[in-house]
């Protein structure tokens, strides 16, 4: 039988960084994953990671998800694909399915990387065709260029709803809303914002009463629910859908640990059977470990670090690295991961909602409860100022990790400071130059840079644009408010799309100057719309 | 939030005309037969779920052919009395089948073996002769032709032990027994002689008879009134398919015995079989499979009915024999304990006689005449081989 | 045989071994239709929440105990999509919180395998040697 120092299972972000950690330390690695490629989660994500430069802040996932595998190839881990585990054994033997034939492999040490799976949600019609989970049309969006459906409505306000909300519309389907039971949107504000201002509604402490069609979804009926989730009367309201996409949390898929012997726990928190393991990931079984969302569900960010910090415990486990080596490393990690769990959406606060941030601002009740931020409110934050001529104006009202924006600006417009939860600051005396890589470098998209007197009555706001076509200067359109309301005419003054903005185009828009506070997305006007298809 | 089912545990403990300890088949079965007779009776179990034991890990064999000559007449009055009317009788479909068991050999010492088997199910009344080739062949066109011959039983068959075992629970609950699960049974107790205390972890129930039905756990209960049922643990491996298209409907083994199977009414096969190495693989405890064993059972699968090589497993399982010193169980009153009755030991083929040993423990437990004679399963009949 | 040990208790319900009594004797009270009861629940095998809700008046109080009455979580993708939902159902239906009711225990294969893919085990050596 094959044998390994170590086998990781499953070769999506924690599992990689794992192997490229252990290999650093001189083990010899397999990986085994039973999709066709690598990469996990990490493909289909094509957003800006949040965090900071430690955390690839501002990167796009695939890139991201491209970087580990040359790191990984370069350590010389061994990934195979199309094999998928069909069993982990006390002893730490795997039962591999490799094409037509199975075999079997030992490891010195396993680390179970198997991440999590979607759950589903029983309303009536639930399984008519048409109604699949978000991260099922994520990869078909983005790892297969399909479109999951025309009219779409999302149920689910937490990130994963949102992010997957958004990627529907740049994919050109149209989204008749954002559905949650909860009170208050789950996911970040600024994800929230991303949504509003294209003027996707947000309906909060409502639920799916059903959905219909024959053979695939026709329609949806949602409605509002009192504190005991039952359905109030009469508050029913319908859209015509053909999709649904349902976005109600992941479940970690921790049945290779549990077969194995590894003491498990029921964690509602952790989303569901988790094993029981120590900070460095190691379970009950000698030798056994694990770690990324199949120990917690949390995010890839995490799960990296989660990985490098049981692949260093593991080196020191089979004695491939000093101990104070491993300690020194492991505390390095550890600190990059306390990092990360900070903040309002930090696991240790979930469930519960601030009155007021870090620095003592409002937390925008609005924002939580609508998905924008409104507009005499948007005054109350640091990153929010007057002044003369351009300046970036920050709508990032929520302590969350995450600080690019200062690292982006060469002027030292903006700062965050040691602690990276921190509300960005737009420094008053700075000068900007309206370069933006503010903009462009914001996960969330939640900076602008606006003239607020650009002269003649109007100012200009320039804006982060991620959508095709991409419009040319000239293009006559409306000026969109945060709740996604036509405010005003705007007409494109220009679209700048250069490489180190990664495919965040900065549109600038000419509006009234009473608007340079208030619009904030830009839609073309259809006549308008029409030419750019033919020219 | 209250939990409904936990209410009033505290006032654990009480006392029945009967308690019988271990809900798999046996025991519920014994339970449902004793509240058909009157008596209230109390069903303590270990796992917190009825019948998670063998009950729920066999592969639902119901046949008369290849038993020892001792359990045959028990076998076959439940075949013939019993398992056609039992989903009447409980109100729930077990799944009864009963098309036939072919025992499938490979080579001439396997048609001697299965000679010999056939011959003493004839001894005993059985319809059971051997096929030739072209006969097996006909009754089963899925056989590879490795296959020479069979012996074949017409009034075997199979059926659902998980919804058995369920549907003994269900009537038995509804005809008033009382059941109690994860309680940890550390004992019986005699009280001027007689058994009549079980001692648990949250109490002692008390009846005027007491039945151990507790498959291999049964040892070390009956050993704490001082009585020795010799068995012992033998692990065996099952898996079971999709749903496929229908294919046969007989029960399968083999004369090597490296599997037995059946298609269910959902279509799926279950299997049963080993590695032939289970006595040295080691296990920290629970019912874990090996690496090994399930490839092992599906290549003796495919020898024999080759077109299953496609077919999918979903699920492999484990589970304990308990496997009696002599191969038969232990269905017994014990003359030194009065008020005790054994029911355990039953090797790995408990399941197809479950009906008929419920009776029969019913009966012990009430005095009456027992339907058969049980002589032959005495707790009393072991002796050294010198 | 060997007694199993204690699992250890963290945060959240711990999956003890040495679970809780339960006097199944205990009624739930009357089966009361309600008007969902035919949503499906588990599709891979056809059973709706009425099913279940009955099936535990018929005392099926565990999880183990309901998927063997009626084939929750059997068919094919071996409870991945219903396992969430049927304890959430049961969990109601009992007056319990669904971290309380027992977990499924994990088994190979993790995902369908021929027979004859598994009965293929190749020679050591082979594609994966070093």
């Amino acid at each position: 039988m094959n044998r390994h120092d170590l086998i990781v299972i499953g070769a999506g972000p924690s599992g990689l960084s794992a192997a490229i950690e252990a290999a650093h330390a001189g083990m010899d690695v397999v990986v085994f994953d039973e999709n066709a490629r690598p990469g996990g989660q990490l493909f289909k994500q094509i957003h800006k990671f949040f965090g900071s430069k430690e955390h690839h802040a501002k990167v796009r996932g695939f890139r991201i998800g491209d970087e580990l595998l040359k790191e990984a190839d370069a350590a010389g881990v061994r990934v195979e694909l199309d094999s998928s585990v069909l069993g982990l054994y006390p002893d730490r033997e795997v039962v591999v399915r490799h094409g037509d034939e199975v075999f079997h492999a030992k490891g010195d040490a396993v680390l179970v990387a198997t991440g999590a799976s979607e759950n589903t949600l029983g309303f009536p019609g639930w399984t008519l065709p048409g109604v699949i989970g978000a991260g099922a049309a994520q990869t078909m969006m983005n790892l297969h260029g399909v479109r999951p459906g025309d009219r779409v409505l999302m149920l689910g306000s937490g990130n994963v709803g949102l992010v997957v909300g958004f990627q529907l519309l740049q994919a050109g389907c149209e989204v008749v809303g954002v559905v949650d039971a909860a009170p208050r949107v789950g996911g970040y504000g600024v994800h929230a914002a991303k949504l509003a201002r294209c003027g996707v509604p947000f309906h909060l402490s409502h639920t799916i009463v059903s959905a219909e069609g024959t053979d695939h979804v026709t329609g949806v009926t949602i409605g509002e629910v009192d504190k005991s989730w039952q359905i109030v009367p009469g508050t029913e309201k319908h859209f015509d859908v053909d999709t649904i996409c349902v976005a109600v949390g992941l479940s970690p898929m921790s049945q290779l640990l549990d077969m194995a012997g590894c003491d498990m726990v029921d964690d509602p928190r952790r989303g569901g059977l988790v094993p029981v393991c120590d900070e460095s990931g190691a379970t009950s079984v000698a030798g056994i470990f694990a770690s990324g969302d199949v120990s917690g569900i949390e995010e890839a960010s995490s799960a990296m670090i989660e990985g490098r910090i049981s692949g260093a415990a593991i080196a020191d486990y089979l004695g491939y690295l000093e101990h104070e080596g491993e300690t020194r490393r492991v505390g390095e990690l550890e600190g990059s991961l306390d990092a990360l769990r900070q903040g309002m959406f930090a696991p240790k606060n979930r469930g519960t909602v601030p009155e007021r941030t870090e620095e003592g601002c409002p937390v925008s009740m609005n924002l939580l409860e609508h998905g924008f931020l409104s507009d005499d409110e948007v005054l109350a934050y640091p990153g929010v100022t007057h002044a003369k001529g351009v300046h970036a104006v920050i709508e990032c009202s929520q302590n969350i990790p995450c600080n690019p924006c200062q690292d982006a600006c060469r002027k030292g417009c903006i700062s965050i400071g040691e602690n990276i939860t921190s509300l960005p600051v737009v420094v008053g005396d700075a000068a900007c130059v309206a370069c933006g890589m503010c903009v462009a470098s914001c996960p969330g998209q939640a900076i602008f840079l606006v003239d607020e007197g650009a002269g003649d009555g109007f100012a200009t706001v320039t804006l982060p644009y991620e959508f095709l076509p991409v419009p040319t200067a000239g293009t006559r359109g409306r000026g969109l408010s945060r709740s996604g309301e036509e405010i005003c005419d705007a007409v494109v003054e220009s679209v700048r799309c250069v490489s180190a903005f990664d495919h965040t185009n900065l549109l600038t828009m000419r509006v009234p100057e009473d608007c340079a506070m208030r619009a904030r997305f830009f839609r073309p006007s259809p006549a308008d719309a029409d030419e750019e298809a033919v020219s | 939030m209250t939990d409904t089912r936990t209410e009033g545990v505290e006032a654990l403990g009480g006392t029945a005309d009967v308690i019988v300890v271990g809900a798999g088949v046996i025991g519920c079965a014994t339970a449902y037969n004793l509240a058909l007779r009157g008596r209230s009776v109390v069903v303590l179990e270990r796992d917190e779920s009825i019948g998670n034991g063998g009950s729920s890990r066999n592969g639902g064999g119901v046949r008369q052919s290849g038993r020892d000559a001792r359990e045959l007449p028990l076998a076959m009055y439940a075949v013939e009395h019993l398992w056609p009317s039992l989903s009447e009788e409980l109100g729930a479909d077990v799944e009864y089948v009963k098309k036939g068991n072919l025992r499938l050999g490979k080579t001439e010492h396997h048609l001697e073996v299965l000679q010999g088997l056939a011959k003493t199910g004839r001894e005993h009344g059985l319809d059971m002769r051997m096929l030739s080739t072209d006969e097996v062949r006909e009754l089963n066109p899925f056989l590879s032709d490795e296959v020479i011959g069979a012996s074949w039983c017409p009034t075997d068959g199979h059926a659902n032990p998980l919804r058995t075992t369920l549907a003994f629970y269900r009537r038995a609950r509804a005809l008033g027994v009382r059941f109690v699960t994860g309680v940890d049974v550390l004992g019986v107790r005699t009280v001027r002689g007689r058994a009549r205390q079980v001692v648990t972890s949250v109490g002692v129930f008390e009846g005027d008879e007491i039945v151990l039905a507790a498959g291999l756990g049964t040892r070390r209960l009956a050993a704490s009134v001082g009585i020795d049922v010799p068995m012992r643990g033998l692990l065996i491996e099952a898996l079971v398919t999709e749903a496929e298209p229908r294919m046969f409907p007989q029960m399968l083994g083999t004369a090597d015995a490296d599997f037995y199977g059946h298609q269910t009414a959902h279509g799926s096969f279950v299997f049963g079989g080993d590695s032939g190495l289970e006595e040295s693989n080691g296990y920290a405890g629970g019912v874990p499979t090996a690496s090994i064993t399930a490839p092992a059972i599906c290549r003796s699968i495919m020898k024999y009915v080759p077109r299953l090589a496609d077919a999918k497993i979903v699920r492999t399982w484990a589970g304990w024999e308990d496997e009696c010193a002599d191969g038969v169980p232990v269905i017994s009153t014990v003359d030194e304990v009065p008020g005790l009755t054994l029911a355990c030991a039953f090797t790995g083929h408990g399941f197809g006689i479950s009906p008929i040993v419920g009776r029969l423990v019913a009966e012990l437990c009430c005095g009456e005449k027992t339907t058969l004679d049980v002589t032959a399963f005495r707790y009393d009949r072991f002796r050294a081989w010198a | 045989m060997s007694d199993e040990a204690v699992r250890m208790t963290t945060n959240g319900a711990s999956r003890s071994f040495s679970p809780a009594p339960l006097d199944r004797s205990r009624g739930l009270g009357d089966f009361v239709p309600a008007p969902d009861d035919d949503v499906l629940v588990c599709r891979c095998e056809e059973v709706t929440k009425g099913d279940i809700r009955r099936a535990v008046h018929d005392g099926m109080y565990t999880m183990t105990e309901v998927r063997r009455y009626l084939r929750v979580g059997m068919g094919l993708c071996q409870g991945q999509s219903c396992t969430k939902l049927v304890r959430r159902i049961m969990a109601a239906e009992l007056g319990v919180s669904p971290a309380a009711l027992d977990a499924e225990t994990s088994r190979a294969p993790m995902r369908p395998v021929e027979m004859r893919v598994l009965g293929n085990e190749e020679a050591a050596g082979g594609a994966d040697a070093r």
